[in-house]
């Protein structure tokens, strides 16, 4: 799964040296998906007890 | 004024050479943070946790600003991209420092300067937000009709290819490291630690990564500077 995330940006890379418009989606869609699996893993509980 | 007189105020007091260095600068700053993680990984055996790879992200995210005004031209959406990353990093920082808030918690790692990494982290994509708040502020830049360094013979232009190189090579190192550690699927929350290189390994492998990307980027520059179609 964190794979996914690396290879999104190793894409996003490729697009810049490559002058391709769809860059910036792309990099929001990887910050998306970092955000998500940032959530997937959020197993733990804080401890405050608010 | 107008916008071409603006624009050509910039190119000749300078104002862009300092901004694309101040490009470059972050670029280092970022791969120094890159670097010491890496350290961490292979010289001392620390494995990332998956916060700790959702903050490695972040940091990459950061990099995309730098690299996209060095290589395509300064512009107010490349700054945009960096200060998304930086949230969304610090989204994976404070979730870590708020899981180890509670007094007496020793933390997750080790502790640099007193703060653990996560803190750090931290701290680094507030700098980055703020900085790039700043350079957003410096709007003679966006109308200079910058097309970036690829043009532009110099040790500039080598030293930015340097800094987006080191960059290019720890996102795949970065990369690939994730795949025996967490496979396919998702990554243990607590990943045992590794034999490590030591400390004159790691310092060693930080040096090799670092001349791969010098010898890259003297091979990028030669390659730009015998097109043809170079404006000098």
């Amino acid at each position: 799964m964190m794979l996914s995330m690396f290879i999104l940006w190793i894409a996003v890379f490729l697009g810049i040296f490559f002058r391709q418009k769809w860059v910036p989606v792309l990099a929001v869609v990887s910050l998306v998906w970092t955000l998500a699996l940032l959530r997937l893993h959020m197993t733990d509980p804080i401890p405050l007890n608010f | 004024m107008s916008i071409v007189d603006r624009a050509e105020t910039a190119f000749e007091s300078g104002e862009l050479t300092i901004a694309r260095w101040i490009n470059v600068l972050a670029l280092f700053g970022l791969i120094g943070v890159l670097a010491g993680s890496l350290f961490l990984q292979f010289g001392v055996g620390e494995q990332p946790c998956p916060l700790c790879l959702v903050q490695r992200s972040g940091m990459i995210a950061i990099a995309v600003g730098p690299i996209m005004n060095l290589l395509w031209g300064m512009r107010p959406m490349h700054y945009a991209l960096s200060i998304l990353g930086a949230m969304v990093g610090s989204a994976g920082s404070v979730r870590q420092i708020l899981l180890h808030i509670e007094p007496g918690d020793p933390g997750y790692g080790p502790a640099v300067f007193g703060l653990h990494l996560y803190t750090w982290a931290l701290v680094t994509f507030a700098i980055a937000i703020v900085g790039c708040a700043f350079m957003l502020l410096w709007t003679k830049t966006f109308e200079a009709g910058d097309t970036g360094v690829v043009d532009q013979r110099g040790f500039l232009r080598f030293a930015a290819f340097v800094g987006i190189a080191w960059v290019t090579i720890d996102l795949l190192i970065v990369g690939i490291s994730v795949v025996p550690e967490c496979g396919l699927g998702m990554c243990p929350d607590n990943p045992a630690d590794i034999q490590g290189l030591g400390g004159v390994g790691g310092v060693l492998m930080t040096i090799a990564v670092g001349a791969v990307a010098v010898i890259v980027a003297a091979i990028a520059d030669r390659r730009m500077s015998s097109k043809p179609s170079e404006s000098v």
